[in-house]
């Protein structure tokens, strides 16, 4: 996951490569329909204060931030399929991901969401909050909570997920920020992201 | 100032920034956060306690005796116990996550953020006004360094990757200040630096690295006097 990124000595090898210069923001028009990871998974911001990443972690990903990932991430995930994780494999023999299955129901989303996190963050010290049902692009799907911390730093991250699985396939928005002030600045921004979400009908190329 | 787009500047500072001129401020430097090990030809980054040891003191030694701000009195805290021990860590941590947003977002030009392409607008929140209670200090200085020396191996790999035209990095040298308002949490400059010199297992190197990381920070010193003191 994109998160591991952040670490201090990796943060040093990406500002150390020159190719990394390409990588780009761009802003989010408030109040306009945006369509994420080249999907229909389309949501609307609230607010002007959003910058989406032009390098997405995965095929069916796409990160946007207000502050920089390492304090607000708004991640999105669509159209993930049978087989698939949810994040980008690192070290696939050493410490493959879990994979999605079509037949997954939403408490088997949130375990995979946690399980995939222990395993791309190194962490032991990740809990799932709550759980309970909600709608998320117009389905019934699921909401829930998390909070985790990695090895050797203190800091504490919330996060806050809506998923659900249609025609076999998983979608999901993860908001996840450090708890001291940055999760209560962004939850109510991203809770209106995550209420926008539609899924359109991709136009065909 | 950066030479080319995709430049990396060492230091930004709130615009328009300035201490009060009617009273002398009060500066509170919390221990800094230093880490050494060993950078493994794997890529392990392996915590060397002995090395960690030595670079904490030597460069919270030098920091003591290099610390000169003009217009504040500058002040050193031990490490809190209990409640205040925790908010501190969980603090110092949070200033981690700034840094490397701002080092990340705005010290490395070509990465910005659209929404915030000017100024130094981050923050560690209000919350941090508890830090201002248990100091009587109107600013926190925070430090964070972290060294990896490339081990025997990693260096062979070095030599090996440039045979083959792949680039491995020698090892891990980060370091980063930030000044925080502690009333308002508010940024007011951040110095941070991916490739830092100095060795800081040895006293000169500390004293290098201590003066890189201080290096920009409102009402040091600058230049002439650093200059004829290590002369």
């Amino acid at each position: 996951m994109i998160r591991r990124i952040l670490s201090f000595a990796a943060a040093a090898a990406l500002l150390l490569a020159p190719q990394s210069a390409t990588a780009g923001w761009k802003a989010i028009a408030q109040g306009k329909p945006i369509a994420v990871a080249k999907t229909g998974l389309t949501v609307t911001a609230p607010s002007g204060v959003w910058n989406r990443w032009s390098l997405r972690p995965s095929k069916k990903s796409e990160l946007w931030t207000k502050d920089g990932l390492a304090l607000n991430e708004l991640a999105f995930y669509s159209g993930v399929t049978s087989g698939e994780p949810i994040f980008r494999e690192v070290d696939k023999k050493n410490s493959p991901l879990p994979k999605f299955n079509s037949k997954m129901l939403a408490p088997d989303v949130v375990a995979l969401f946690e399980a995939s996190n222990r395993i791309a963050l190194k962490t032991s010290l990740f809990s799932v909050d709550s759980v309970e049902p909600a709608q998320f692009v117009g389905q019934p799907g699921v909401r829930f909570t998390f909070t985790y911390s990695v090895q050797n730093n203190d800091l504490v991250r919330k996060g806050e997920a809506r998923a659900a699985v249609l025609r076999g396939q998983l979608y999901m928005i993860t908001f996840i920020a450090p708890s001291i002030y940055y999760f209560d600045n962004g939850i109510a921004d991203a809770r209106a992201i995550m209420d926008s979400a539609v899924l359109l009908p991709v136009a065909a190329k | 100032m950066p030479t080319v787009a995709a430049a990396q500047e060492r230091h930004a500072v709130r615009p328009g920034f300035a201490y009060p001129k009617d009273r002398e401020v009060k500066i509170v430097v919390f221990r800094p956060d230093v880490r050494v090990g060993t950078l493994t030809a794997g890529g392990l980054d392996e915590p060397n306690a002995d090395w960690t040891a030595t670079a904490r003191t030597l460069i919270a030694a030098e920091i003591e005796r290099a610390h000169g701000v003009q217009g504040a009195t500058v002040s050193f805290v031990g490490e809190p116990e209990g409640e205040d021990g925790v908010r501190l860590a969980q603090y110092r941590a949070l200033f981690g996550a700034v840094a490397d947003a701002i080092m990340i977002h705005r010290l490395f030009v070509g990465n910005r953020l659209q929404s915030k392409k000017e100024g130094l607008d981050w923050t560690l929140g209000e919350g941090v006004s508890a830090l201002a209670d248990a100091t009587g200090a109107d600013y926190g200085l925070f430090l964070f360094t972290h060294d990896a020396y490339g081990s025997s191996g990693r260096k062979a790999a070095q030599i090996f990757g440039a045979m083959f035209g792949v680039a491995v990095i020698p090892g891990i040298h980060v370091g980063y200040a930030g000044l925080i308002d502690l009333k308002t949490g508010d940024v007011i400059w951040l110095n941070a630096d991916p490739q830092m010199g100095g060795d800081v297992r040895t006293p000169e190197g500390a004293q290098k690295r201590v003066g890189q990381l201080l290096d920009g920070l409102p009402g040091r010193p600058v230049e002439a006097p650093a200059t004829a003191k290590r002369n």
